[in-house]
């Protein structure tokens, strides 16, 4: 049975304690045979990795390689087709591009993407990459709250906008928290909903005076967009389209009412 | 160049070699490092604007290890990092290499390729992590953020990934007793 302060003497060499906790592991360790030892122990398999693991370096020519596959993505040839098979939808780009009936699938979801995204394509690109990077990262949420009246004052201090924030949890629809996102070279709003197991995003920034898509559905995502007064909003989640259009309803009633 | 493409190769072509090394360790062959660290690449570059001032390195050591895991799914278990032979000829290098007495040399040399063999046949949970901490100097919670687990997972499989590795080195270099520390 190992003591019970040996995670703290690993933390203590990682550098991960700071200087109070530090000096109570040295304290600890000054009793301790058992950390003692545990501690040298890691000081000297750290030095032995640390010298006899090889260093490797990129090779030239994979360096090469790479740098000419970055210059084909950056040719200007389509950049709509590369946002729409950005970070998010790269399971099925390298899953396809073994084989041909993969890269016909990639194929038709270009074509898809080509087809019914024409206008203002880059700002469903950037919500989608917003709304799917919150997903998988650990920023779905800045401030968490189910109370509008922590989540609204909240974003006074961290953006330029004052979305609605108003909490739905009876129709189905509960308020989890805020978020800033950058979107359109601008601090956008994002309250966060959850709808069952569904997450809703929805942005709120400063309007550009750009037309919105109104609806879109991108990647399995659909999009709600709308305009009050000077901003504009867009709902996003992979909820059904009734579910989603339900919210949008229940925000644009706020919204009326706030304005009132 | 455009512009998204400079700030790419400011930002993230800077940890190219660490992309390379991590997926030297993760991969099955070096061919399979080289496709790897070049599809993530790729994937950065056009997942570039998720990056968003978040750490580079974790954030680009997170896709080389999903790169990884796609790859691996697909080609179905080929699990250890290819190690030199024991009797390679490279290993020949150490006895004209230029370090004082080429005899410890090419005990250390041997030493070398023991401590990497034993950290090779980790499992690779443990493996990465330990890779990521030792080798890649990473804190915990960019660990924990790579390799997608708690922070006290992180903790507790770096304990475990020394505890053992210390125990089967003592093990390798008993029969030589010079190369003993």
């Amino acid at each position: 049975m190992p003591c019970a302060e040996s995670l703290q003497v690993q933390a203590y060499v990682d550098g991960e304690v700071d200087a109070l906790a530090a000096a109570a592991i040295e304290r600890h360790m000054e009793q301790c045979a058992e950390c003692r030892a545990l501690h040298q122990d890691l000081l000297q398999l750290r030095s032995a990795l640390r010298n006899d693991l090889p260093y490797t370096e990129t090779p030239p020519a994979l360096r090469a390689r790479i740098m000419r596959a970055l210059d084909k993505e950056s040719a200007p040839a389509s950049p709509a087709r590369q946002r729409a098979h950005g970070i998010w939808r790269t399971r099925s780009f390298w899953l396809g591009a073994g084989s041909g009936l993969g890269s016909a699938a990639v194929a038709a979801a270009l074509a898809f993407v080509l087809i019914t995204a024409p206008f203002k394509s880059a700002v469903v690109d950037e919500l989608l990459g917003a709304h799917v990077s919150s997903l998988m990262s650990s920023h779905l949420i800045d401030v968490v709250s189910t109370d509008k009246h922590t989540v609204k004052p909240w974003f006074a201090g961290h953006t330029d906008v004052s979305p609605v924030v108003a909490d739905f949890e009876p129709q189905g629809y509960k308020l989890i928290g805020g978020r800033v996102d950058y979107l359109e070279h601008q601090r956008a709003a994002v309250v966060v909903y959850q709808h069952g197991a569904h997450v809703i995003n929805v942005f709120s920034w400063a309007d550009e005076r750009q037309s919105l898509p109104g609806k879109a559905t991108r990647n399995g995502y659909h999009f709600i967009c709308w305009k009050t007064g000077d901003l504009d909003n867009c709902a996003v989640s992979d909820t059904a389209w009734d579910e989603l259009q339900e919210m949008v309803r229940l925000v644009q009633g706020a919204s009326a009412l706030e304005q009132r | 160049m455009d512009d998204r493409r400079r700030r790419f190769e400011a930002q993230v072509l800077p940890y190219l070699d660490d992309a390379y090394r991590f997926a030297r360790w993760l991969a099955g062959s070096p061919e399979g490092a080289d496709d790897c660290v070049q599809e993530a690449m790729l994937r950065a570059y056009r997942g570039f604007d998720s990056l968003r001032g978040s750490d580079a390195k974790a954030w680009l050591l997170t896709i080389v290890r999903n790169c990884h895991a796609t790859a691996f799914k697909q080609q179905q278990r080929r699990a250890q990092v290819p190690l030199p032979e024991e009797h390679d000829p490279l290993d020949g290098q150490a006895l004209i290499s230029a370090e004082p007495d080429p005899e410890s040399a090419s005990i250390r040399q041997d030493e070398a390729r023991t401590l990497e063999r034993l950290v090779a046949r980790l499992p690779e949970e443990y493996r990465e992590i330990l890779i990521l901490r030792e080798v890649e100097d990473m804190d915990y919670r960019a660990i924990a953020a790579v390799a997608n687990v708690p922070l006290g997972t992180v903790m507790s499989r770096l304990a475990r990934a020394r505890a053992a590795l210390r125990k089967h080195w003592l093990q390798q270099v008993e029969g030589a007793p010079d190369a003993m520390r």
